[in-house]
């Protein structure tokens, strides 16, 4: 582990607004009835209680980002002739994610896999993500929807984050996970916490010990892969499913994106806006043809890419990182840890169905 | 409570030979919330559960499950919804057997979740007479029913499920509650026209554009082929603007106008919580001052935007 | 031109096409003078109009409304002009809780005969947009300035 410094609590506030003349703060913040990563205003406060209802991964996949501007043109000589102006819009923002939980800093790995795949590197993705430092705040409690430590993670994790912050009494101690967040932390006027490291991970640690355990869904990917015929299993699974876009939209590791060209007069944007699996015009092909037509397959889909498909082209790494937001906010309260314990002892000769 | 759900669920296993699915509620992934319940199977009706925290309005379902013969558990508001789907001609009165109860008030599981300050590990709850009493990581703590109802609770209309086929428990009239919540009808009434618009674009600013309201509403039947999500006619475009999620809403409104029967699922369901019945309701409002009408009450009625009247008494037309 | 003395404003009227949008071409040919605020959008009926067309108006930043079709009893489809009335009567109701100032939208009835009321209509309802001034901004923007300006 590298440099630790602290900070104590009532300072917290001070030294983000600090912070927030250089680069971009975004951190946790009530409003209205939920909590979402927003620009860092001292006025308004943060919100560290518990986990925001929306994740951070607005910080790198912004719900609608413009990744072009386009403009037709016109020129004196040949009226007739329409040229076109293209500028490409490349994020170029320093920014601060403060208070993710060690699941939504997990969760940019699952993103960075996709999004910063060797050759195949999003431009736009990458040019936040390099600019983006992760300061995650390890939990304290987690709640009875969080299953973080049945998919590989912990309450206390630093995959993902550049710094890990621990709550110590009046402090916060924070610790530098990558050398992104190393350099980042040395550059700050905060006091050295060498001697709370020890103190902070044992902190960690019981915090993970009083974590209920459950059985691991590490090894879903074969079980659930079986399934993909099973259509009653399936058929049972989605049948309350209302088919809305709550829990992909508020996942940190749904990365799906829809791009179109909006455009007023001769002038427009290439947005990407998220998109989301659960919804019927996610796989509607041009002909008329869906090959997801049914909120079944389309739960399919969803269970089988977090717990098979992404995990076996990313060596076993889930693309669920067990925040639970799906399981809080889902308006039916589906619950995704049933189905893939029920995919996981479902035997297909009995032909049950399936009600979970 | 205990005998009432014990004559559901005897109801419910003697209709089922004759059912397709009987849609239900049952224990959710916490003790805050219960879930809705597809019972195929004779084993399904053990976990039927029926208090205050079956929220979920269930006729929803009901339109997609058109052709099958289906049973409904359903509170006096989820009937409003049916007879709504009846008087549309959406669903079929002689595939449909409805399971009516009593409904002393439905929970909001955020109202409480925020209300009780006794941790987020939720490892028990139950209901017992006025109270849902919580053991949590931090203990034990007693939150008074009446004080974690949903907001159309206090506005509710009928407590007994009408139309219904078996009556489970005894008939009632509606809770009595008081210190209902200001509406954010009233509250929007209070500001000037600018502040009202900038309300929304507060409001909407908010919004994550999952479409839950729609999904959840039960009246909005076109789901996989809603209009918002269309290019051509490209009635919104897909960026985060919050006038293009206000367009939707608007759409939500004016597509559910003299149908909505203020159900309240569209703000249930709403991940972020945002108010967006309230536009539902000033159209309601209209309504009953223009047509005397309220949806859901009676399926044999025509709901007041498919017809006319050469002489409308209500409506004074202005004069140039 | 009277009350044409500040800027032109946006209005934007959807007419019949059986009575006034004939009415406004019996108004130009009676070269009856009128402001020009107004955009016609010509629709076969005035129950071809969905009162959505009317939000989506305001919110992309109309500053006024006017519908108008054919008398009650007039009109071409029997009925078209019955069933809008109900409709924008209900949309009346919804615009003030948006924040849209309720004056900003009119529907009346003119008949293709009938240029000198029409020319009333517009004259009245433009001067009426005019007190009213420019239909509030959002403060974000344009879709396209938000667009533009969320490279974060």
């Amino acid at each position: 582990m590298g440099a630790a410094r602290c900070i104590k609590k009532d300072a917290l506030l001070t030294w983000l607004e600090e912070v927030g003349k250089s680069r971009l703060v975004l951190a946790p913040r009530a409003q209205g009835k939920s909590t979402a990563f927003l620009p860092f205003d001292p006025a308004k406060g943060i919100s560290l209680s518990g986990l925001a209802t929306s994740s951070p991964k607005q910080a790198l996949i912004p719900r609608h980002e413009a990744l072009l501007e386009f403009r037709y043109t016109k020129t004196d000589q040949v009226p007739a002739q329409t040229g076109l102006a293209v500028r490409e819009l490349i994020p170029n923002q320093p920014t601060l994610v403060f208070g993710a939980r060690p699941c939504d800093a997990r969760g940019f790995t699952v993103l960075d896999r996709v999004y910063d795949a060797g050759a195949k590197r999003d431009v736009y993705y990458c040019a936040r993500r390099d600019k983006t430092i992760v300061a995650t705040v390890a939990c304290t409690e987690p709640a009875d929807t969080c299953f973080c430590n049945r998919v590989g993670g912990g309450p206390g994790d630093s995959a993902g984050s550049d710094i890990l912050v621990t709550e110590l009494d009046q402090l916060y101690v924070l610790e530098a996970v990558t050398q992104r967040g190393e350099a980042f932390l040395l550059e700050q006027k905060l006091p050295d916490a060498t001697e709370l490291a020890d103190k902070a991970q044992a902190a960690r640690a019981a915090v993970r010990a009083a974590m209920p355990e459950g059985d691991s869904l590490l090894g879903a990917p074969d079980k659930v892969g079986a399934l993909f015929d099973e259509m009653p299993f399936w058929d049972g699974v989605a049948a309350k499913c209302l088919s809305c876009g709550a829990c992909s939209y508020l996942c940190p590791t749904c990365y799906c994106f829809n791009i179109t060209d909006e455009s007023k007069g001769g002038q427009g944007v290439r947005v990407r806006t998220w998109d989301n699996c659960m919804s019927f015009q996610f796989t509607l092909e041009g002909s008329g043809h869906n090959p997801r037509a049914t909120k079944s397959q389309r739960m399919r889909n969803r269970v089988g890419h977090k717990f098979c498909y992404y995990p076996t082209l990313h060596d076993g790494a889930l693309s669920c990182v067990g925040c639970g937001r799906c399981i809080a906010h889902c308006p039916v309260s589906m619950d995704i840890r049933r189905i893939v314990s029920k995919a996981l002892t479902y035997e297909k000769a009995a032909k049950e169905h399936s009600n979970v | 409570m205990g005998s009432q759900l014990e004559d559901l669920k005897t109801a419910i296993r003697q209709a089922l030979p004759d059912l397709d699915v009987v849609i239900a509620w049952a224990a959710g992934p916490d003790g805050l919330a219960h879930t809705p319940l597809f019972i195929t199977s004779e084993s399904d009706v053990d976990l039927v559960q029926w208090d205050p925290r079956c929220s979920q309005n269930l006729a929803g379902y009901l339109p997609g499950l058109r052709g099958k013969k289906v049973g409904i558990v359903a509170k006096g508001c989820d009937a409003r919804s049916i007879t709504e789907l009846l008087q549309e001609k959406l669903i079929d009165r002689e595939q449909l057997t409805v399971f009516g109860l009593h409904c002393q008030g439905a929970l909001d599981p955020e109202k409480i979740a925020a209300m009780a300050d006794c941790g987020r590990y939720v490892r028990s709850a139950e209901i017992n007479g006025g109270e849902l009493k919580i053991v949590s990581s931090k203990g034990a703590c007693a939150i008074s029913l009446e004080n974690g109802l949903l907001a159309k609770c206090f506005r509710c209309t009928g407590a007994d499920a009408q139309p219904c086929d078996q009556f489970i428990g005894e008939h009632g009239a509606p809770p009595v509650l008081k210190d209902a919540p200001a509406t954010t009808l009233d509250r929007l009434e209070a500001m000037s026209m600018e502040e009202r618009f900038q309300f929304w674009e507060e409001q909407m600013g908010q919004c994550i554009r999952c479409y839950a309201c729609r999904s959840a509403c039960p009246l909005c039947v076109c789901q996989d082929h809603c209009a918002a999500q269309s290019r051509e006619p490209h009635w919104v475009d897909q960026t985060d603007h919050p006038r293009e999620k206000l367009m939707f809403q608007a759409m939500h409104a004016l597509h559910t106008a003299g149908r909505c029967t203020e159900c309240g699922e569209c703000e249930r369901a709403c991940p972020v919580g945002l108010p967006i019945m309230t536009m539902k309701q000033a159209l309601n409002r209209q309504i009953k001052a223009l047509f005397d009408y309220e949806a859901g009450l009676d399926s044999e009625k025509t709901p007041p935007l498919f017809q006319f009247r050469e002489n409308e008494e209500h409506i004074k037309e202005r004069k140039w | 031109m009277s009350v044409l003395e500040g800027k032109e404003l946006r209005i934007i009227g959807f007419l019949c096409n059986w009575c006034s949008y004939g009415g406004a071409d019996t108004a130009g040919v009676g070269r009856f003078t009128q402001p020009t605020d107004l955009r016609i959008i010509k629709l076969p009926c005035t129950g071809r109009i969905n009162p959505l067309f009317v939000v989506r108006a305001f919110l992309n930043g109309a500053d006024g409304v006017l519908v108008s079709g054919c008398h009650p009893r007039d009109c071409h489809y029997t009925a078209g002009n019955f069933y809008a009335r109900r409709r924008l009567e209900v949309l009346r109701s919804l615009l003030p809780v948006m924040g849209i100032e309720p004056a900003r939208f009119e529907y009346t009835w003119v008949s293709a005969s009938e240029g000198q009321r029409w020319r009333t209509v517009v004259q009245k309802f433009t001067e009426q947009i005019h007190g009213l001034g420019p239909i509030p901004a959002f403060k974000s923007g344009t879709c396209l300035e938000a667009c533009l300006g969320t490279a974060i």
